[in-house]
């Protein structure tokens, strides 16, 4: 298993913190990718933050009325080895499929 | 014991050369090799996007940064000329620098600095400031990602002069040659095959060939995967597993493959492609660039010159096709499948003159 | 017209002209059967910043509703017209019902769950959704008004010491006006110009919830801590008064500018507009 840490991303205006409303998750649960995660305030408006990745959550930082800044971390997530890539799918291994043979008479001159 | 002994004494034992077998990911081998290159040479830096905090979009370089610090080990602006136009400059400043583009497409807006600067800085130069850059890229299709996440560029690297290419097809090579890549003078550029970074493999950790080749020699030139008699497959990256498995059906119909992957793509070991098709007189190469102007026609030029007297058929090449890569829904029918490769192999071994 | 705010989209002229509004019509994975749901965002917000960074998008979509949106003038991507009209609440609400026509919606028809349209508002959307609901009873089938005003706050906005800010910098005493400026200022997307053509329009149309009262059912939501939305009981009692069904949801350590994202809301909403 390898852990996956996602900091506050960059929300935009210029802004470079966020007050924690509301964890809409807890460490242990099973998210999906864009399931939301947690509501924050910044000084321009309120937002909800869609999940980056699926994974299990392990850790989230800050309680209701924290303030996290921009780039710290916010939420630890544990994910498979073989899935901790961020673009593409891991390739499946599969037993090799044919429709072709091979047919040649091996004259060994 | 304090702690501060217990820490150094646990960096002095993962620091200690490693010996034996062990099975790892092409993933977690190329990691590993980072982690030994960073503690054995303090001029060498691992930098690229997201290389730093998140350790790479492929976790490549994952916990590197904790270890050696972001000075040696850092994140980059989204800019890949900025990356190999600092890369150059690092060389010049003495340093060993190991940039990553994060995937193959990503390297055109950097074409300018690999080829006007790094490529031939030494040559510039009468050899007074080499270039020792190890240029990482996760190269290749087949994990069903965007446009430019999925392309070949070992021909374009190939025709620079300056420029040495090489590309692993397992764990076991990937420990090796980006050891041996990163502790060379010259520019490397090392092209990872994504779709294989999460198989498993045994890496022996002792020698990069086996016994009986250029044995526990570094691991330059290319090498026989697998041994046969009536024609011979080449290939790299990603596509020798293929190969391998094409072999596997080869046999059950009584045709004995050889597989080669030529490991290096510049430069080709042209003695080891005339030893194998001296032997097998049948040659098919494989890749997933496009077919014209692909290194294909390289190696089968290579071929026919060393072989042209003893060859019972034109060599055959099994590439993509001459289109932009396409999206992931259409990969499977672009890159080379099993069985356009077997149907290459028996359009050799029909093959009649006259 | 040129940039940001030129209008994206062009349907219907109203009253002779294009109200340049941008409308998107969202459609669920799996459609529950029922009609859509119209949202109505707050002045200087958008349908980005008040319904889809929020979460009310997505969770509107899970629900299996067909959500349309729509970015009021001088708003979001929406175009900001010269002239004043265009921002008047009656023309607003003209531009509102051509919108929900060209989006499909039917008159209300009995046993029939996709006809007629739901309608969410937030802050000024509030106010637009309750006048469109009185006036538009053939139409409408349940309301949601978030932080709702007996009063409309940007009647009281004071434009002159507005305008004199925004040309020499002059201090503005009102802690209301500067407050709702700031706010308007505050977002690159907004065109302030076009926002105080708004306020103006708004001057000369004051809320007057008693003027109309809507008789569908209705939920009528706000944050705790909301000083904008402290008359809501009386909003409610207006509504009661007509013996249409009112409900009222108080979202504890809320106020008016973060209650928007609250789970309890987005649910409470979800459950009184799905049947």
């Amino acid at each position: 298993m390898a852990e996956i840490s996602f900091p506050l991303p960059d929300l935009g205006e210029g802004l470079i913190e966020a007050t924690v409303l509301e964890w809409l998750v807890s460490p242990g649960d099973q998210v999906e990718r864009n399931q939301p995660l947690v509501e924050v305030e910044t000084t321009k408006s309120a937002v909800e933050l869609p999940s980056p990745q699926a994974g299990k959550v392990v850790r989230i930082h800050g309680g209701p009325g924290d303030k996290i800044n921009v780039g710290e971390p916010l939420i630890v997530f544990e994910v498979p080895d073989n899935t901790a890539g961020i673009v593409g799918t891991v390739p499946k291994e599969e037993a090799p499929k044919r429709r072709v043979r091979l047919s040649a008479v091996l004259d060994e001159d | 014991m304090s702690n501060a002994i217990l820490e150094s004494g646990a960096a002095m034992a993962d620091r200690a050369p490693r010996h034996g077998v062990e099975e790892l990911s092409m993933q977690q081998a190329l990691n590993l090799a980072l982690d030994e290159v960073l503690a054995e040479n303090p001029k060498t830096l691992v930098f690229g996007e997201d290389c730093g905090r998140l350790g790479g979009v492929f976790r490549i370089t994952d916990g590197l940064q904790a270890k050696y610090g972001t000075g040696r080990v850092f994140d980059t602006p989204l800019a890949e000329s900025g990356i190999l136009g600092m890369s150059a400059g690092l060389a010049m400043a003495g340093f060993h620098p190991i940039p990553e583009v994060q995937f193959d497409g990503f390297a055109y807006p950097a074409i300018n600095q690999i080829v006007c600067q790094i490529a031939r800085m030494n040559y510039r130069s009468r050899g007074t400031m080499p270039m020792p850059v190890t240029l990482r890229v996760p190269s290749f299709g087949g994990i069903r990602a965007p446009e430019h996440h999925g392309e070949s560029l070992e021909a374009l690297f190939a025709h620079v002069p300056g420029l040495k290419v090489v590309s692993p097809s397992n764990p076991h090579e990937a420990y090796h040659l980006l050891k041996y890549a990163a502790t060379r003078p010259d520019p490397v550029i090392f092209m990872e095959p994504k779709s294989r970074y999460w198989q498993k493999g045994e890496v022996t950790f002792d020698s990069a060939d086996p016994a009986g080749s250029a044995a526990g020699g570094p691991p330059t030139g290319a090498k026989v995967m697998r041994e046969g008699r009536h024609v011979t497959l080449i290939a790299w990256g990603a596509m020798v597993a293929r190969c391998l498995q094409v072999a596997g059906l080869a046999a059950e119909d009584g045709i004995d493959v050889e597989v080669l992957d030529l490991r290096w793509l510049k430069p080709i070991d042209a003695a080891a492609l005339a030893a194998s098709v001296r032997k097998t007189r049948r040659a098919v190469v494989v890749h997933e660039a496009p077919l014209t102007s692909g290194l294909g026609a390289e190696v089968a030029q290579l071929i026919t010159q060393s072989c042209f007297d003893t060859l019972k058929a034109p060599v055959e090449r099994i590439t993509g096709f001459d289109v932009p890569y396409p999206s992931g829904d259409l990969e499977d029918e672009y890159i080379p499948n099993i069985d356009r490769i077997l149907f290459g192999i028996q359009r050799v071994l029909e093959y009649r003159r006259g | 017209m040129s940039g940001r705010h030129t209008g994206e989209q062009h349907h219907h002229t109203v009253e002779g002209t294009d109200p340049q509004l941008y409308v998107e019509v969202h459609e669920p994975e799996t459609d529950a059967g029922l009609r859509p749901v119209l949202l109505l965002h707050g002045f200087s917000s958008s349908t980005k910043l008040n319904w889809q960074d929020t979460g009310w998008l997505a969770a509107l979509l899970e629900a299996g509703r067909r959500v349309i949106t729509v970015d009021l003038p001088g708003h979001g991507r929406s175009g900001a017209p010269e002239d004043m009209d265009s921002y008047s609440p009656s023309r607003i609400r003209a531009d509102l019902l051509q919108v929900a026509f060209d989006a499909g919606v039917r008159p209300l028809r009995d046993g029939d769950p996709a006809s007629g349209l739901d309608v969410i508002g937030y802050s000024l959307g509030s106010r637009l959704a309750w006048e469109f609901g009185a006036t538009q009873p053939e139409l409408v089938h349940r309301l949601v008004l978030g932080g709702p005003n007996i009063a409309d706050p940007l009647a009281a906005f004071d434009l002159v010491a507005a305008q004199r800010y925004l040309a020499d910098g002059t201090p503005i005493a009102d802690e209301s006006t500067s407050g709702l400026l700031k706010m308007a200022l505050g977002l690159p997307s907004n065109n302030v110009f076009a926002l105080l053509s708004l306020v103006e329009a708004i001057k000369g149309e004051p809320f007057d919830p008693a003027e109309a009262v809507p008789h569908m059912p209705m939920l009528l939501v706000a944050g705790e801590k909301d000083d904008r939305a402290a008359t809501m009981p009386e909003l409610a009692e207006m509504g009661a008064k007509t013996g249409a069904l009112v409900e009222q949801l108080l979202i504890p350590g809320r106020n008016h500018s973060n209650v928007i994202t609250s789970r309890a809301f987005k649910q409470a909403a979800t459950e009184f507009l799905g049947v």
